[in-house]
């Protein structure tokens, strides 16, 4: 890990484990600038990278922060990518909205739905990409003019529907990578929250099998519990270098291929990891006093989020028959870090 | 979780230029294997073919020149054996000296010891095999029996059995785990001691065990009052078990931990370009996501182990996890076949399945069984 990463890192913990993980500490957010990563620094930000990035979303998603954190980076990266002057606001994404954008003059109107919108009730705007006679256009919402049916997923976090009709908009085309691929970068972001919560699951299922006794002994000296926690670590340790290794590939360019396999491998940890902590943790794991469940709700709602197992599998699976057997190894390779 | 470190490798500038070579030099020398045969390849032996690489300069990249070696890379080296393992090629010859005899040997052996094996191994003429288990000791390898004795003139008198000796009837040289001091029960790991045998020295018989696909494998070998001198006992007397160890992160994080059923993948990705199927495309998709992420696993210790690290516990994970997925991958194959393919068939794809269903249960005995690596993992969590 660089230096100026692990700082970040470090930095960002601090802040997250000095508040109440329901507090609202927004404003500190914004003071440090961490929702401005992404945004280049010739518009104000910090001009980081993907890697810098995901290890925020990391420990966000390590200390389960209820936050639009990840969805604020990419929606000020891209409006300033594409060159809109926002008045400072709290800001989320839509990366598949269903819709039809207009132009009226110089002015446009969306009609449609952003559905699953993180946190679309607390935010001023949300931002969406949608394609006009052929080009990418960021667009932005006021959700002040939605018809907003409110919906949270399994760990209480906003997940609402927006309604638009016929509404005005701001937009401007983009040709920056995030705006081709919107979908793919939020699976990234949650790929990183995912790495995050999943270690924050493993270490308190070891610190609980460390100090609950059973049988005149902790748990954690059963071989059979220790076996079922190794597999654990394993899976989370895949799912933490995936996640790194498609934010460094999409720091570097086109990172499709290894942003689909990242989301879908953490996915598939995310299976081992929760059915082990809620194992080793017994009844007590399944309280809602416990704090277990901040990691595993996030978890289970984090695997259907911008791609399920299904929805990923497929993506790749096409790529690579279509590219057929001979050329895998050749595809594999190439499409690393070198 | 300062425990977990997976730190993403660049590989070096040249690597795709260097990949180009070892295709060409591959399909020159390889025009056509069965794949089957390229299955397990790091299994399949080939004299032959292991002294053509190394001519190449491909064994012992990394070892000294003045021992034969050719100073490349530790990077280097990864990025030429992940292309012969992919490709399917025969390195069984030749791959526990590249891998373990031959570090292991510059780390702990002397000068006159490196000068007289090291440029016959990097030539790919002398093999090497392991002598660790015994009928008695297994994964609890501290319970080896085998001893050797010091008479009154330095020389030791070997006497005890190893078994499961991978190679060993083809191979010239043992680096045997023996005890030169009794079983001390309070302190199981003292007392052993490493020893380079000539497999020619009499008293040594080598006996072949078959295994369940009837292929002549591995070996029992019988030590009976051989006698070897002073300068083959390899680094210190009675610190054979660190030593030992220090070959295990070498041992487990290569990419052969997960790359010995990917001729069986290759089949698939076929199949799945001849019949449109939903269940085969998903399996391909998420196994290409296993295989990208343990690939990016391996390179990352590799990336350790050339930066002098010992990276024990992620080399334990990346063999736990790299098992599981070449042993899954055929009886998720075997699952995924249409009724119009059956496993006796007179196809690449039945016989590689056929062939990795039987084989690939030993994927996760080799170099540590699961249970062992997950101790070990448990360990550096702190569990135990």
């Amino acid at each position: 890990m660089s230096d100026q990463r692990q700082l970040l890192a470090d930095s960002v913990t601090r802040l997250f484990e000095s508040h109440d993980r329901q507090h609202n500490f927004w404003d500190e957010i914004e003071a440090l600038g961490i929702a401005d990563l992404l945004v280049a620094e010739a518009h104000g930000g910090s001009g980081a990278d993907w890697d810098d990035a995901c290890a925020v979303l990391q420990a966000s998603g390590h200390r389960q922060v209820a936050l639009p954190l990840a969805e604020a980076m990419i929606a000020r990266m891209l409006t300033s990518n594409a060159g809109l002057q926002l008045p400072r606001s709290t800001i989320s994404i839509a990366p598949d909205a269903a819709g039809t954008l207009g132009r009226d003059g110089r002015s446009w109107k969306f009609s449609g739905v952003l559905q699953s919108v993180p946190w679309g009730r607390d935010v001023a705007r949300v931002v969406t990409t949608l394609s006009f006679e052929g080009q990418t256009q960021v667009v932005v919402l006021a959700v002040a003019d939605a018809n907003l049916h409110k919906r949270t997923n399994l760990a209480g976090e906003p997940r609402d529907d927006l309604h638009f009709e016929n509404t005005a908009v701001l937009a401007a085309q983009s040709s920056c990578r995030e705006a081709q691929h919107l979908f793919y970068y939020a699976a990234l972001a949650r790929t990183a929250q995912i790495a995050g919560a999943l270690q924050s699951a493993l270490e308190r299922s070891i610190a609980y099998a460390l100090e609950r006794k059973q049988f005149g002994r902790t748990i954690g000296q059963f071989q059979v519990v220790q076996q079922q926690l190794a597999l654990f670590g394993a899976e989370t340790a895949a799912a933490t270098c995936a996640s790194r290794s498609a934010a460094i590939a999409a720091s570097a360019g086109d990172a499709s291929f290894e942003i689909a396999a990242a989301k879908l491998r953490a996915n598939q940890a995310i299976g081992v990891a929760t059915a082990t902590a809620h194992q080793v943790h017994g009844a007590i794991g399944f309280t809602w006093e416990y704090a277990l469940r901040h990691a595993t709700q996030r978890l289970w709602s984090w695997r259907s989020e911008y791609g399920n197992d299904r929805y990923w599998s497929e993506q790749l699976g096409r790529t690579v028959i279509a590219r057929g057997a001979d050329d895998f190894w050749l595809y594999l390779t190439g499409a690393g870090a070198e | 979780m300062h425990a977990f470190r997976f730190d993403p490798v660049k590989l070096p500038a040249d690597a795709p230029a260097f990949r180009t070579e070892i295709r060409e030099f591959l399909a020159r020398e390889l025009p056509s294997v069965p794949a089957e045969h390229r299955a397990n390849c790091w299994a399949v032996f080939d004299a032959a073919f292991s002294r053509k690489l190394g001519a190449r300069g491909w064994i012992g990249m990394v070892w000294p020149k003045e021992y034969g070696g050719h100073e490349r890379t530790a990077l280097e080296r990864y990025v030429l054996l992940e292309e012969l393992l992919a490709a399917g090629a025969p390195v069984g010859a030749h791959w526990i000296a590249d891998r373990q005899s031959g570090p292991n040997l510059l780390r702990f052996g002397s000068a006159q010891q490196r000068r007289k094996y090291l440029p016959g191994m990097a030539r790919g003429e002398i093999l090497c095999c392991i002598g660790m288990s015994e009928p008695g000791a297994g994964s609890d390898l501290a319970a080896v029996r085998t001893r050797a004795e010091k008479l009154p003139d330095g020389r030791w008198r070997i006497n005890g059995q190893k078994i499961w000796t991978s190679n060993a009837q083809h191979s010239q040289l043992m680096i045997a785990l023996v005890r030169t001091r009794a079983l001390d029960e309070k302190n199981r790991h003292a007392g052993l001691s490493q020893f380079l045998i000539e497999l020619r020295t009499p008293g040594i018989r080598i006996q072949p065990i078959v295994d369940l696909v009837g292929h002549p494998g591995f070996n029992e070998v019988f030590f009976d009052d051989v006698l070897v001198g002073p300068d083959c006992l390899l680094g210190v007397e009675g610190e054979g078990w660190q030593q030992v160890t220090s070959e295990l992160s070498l041992e487990r994080s290569g990419p052969e931990r997960y790359l010995s059923s990917f001729a069986l993948f290759l089949e698939l990705v076929r199949l799945a370009g001849r019949v449109d199927s939903e269940v085969l495309r998903h399996a391909v998709g998420r196994l290409t996501a296993e295989l990208w992420t343990l690939r990016q696993m391996s390179l990352s210790v590799a990336g350790q182990l050339a930066a002098g690290e010992d990276p024990m516990l992620a080399a334990a994970i990346v063999k736990d996890l790299g098992n599981s997925f070449e042993q899954a991958l055929p009886t998720l194959v075997q699952s995924l076949l249409g009724a119009d393919i059956r496993l006796e068939d007179d196809s690449d794809l039945a016989r590689t399945l056929a062939l990795l269903l039987q084989t690939s249960p030993s994927f996760s005995l080799r170099g540590g069984t699961r249970e062992i690596l997950r101790g070990i993992v448990a360990r550096g969590l702190g569990l135990r």
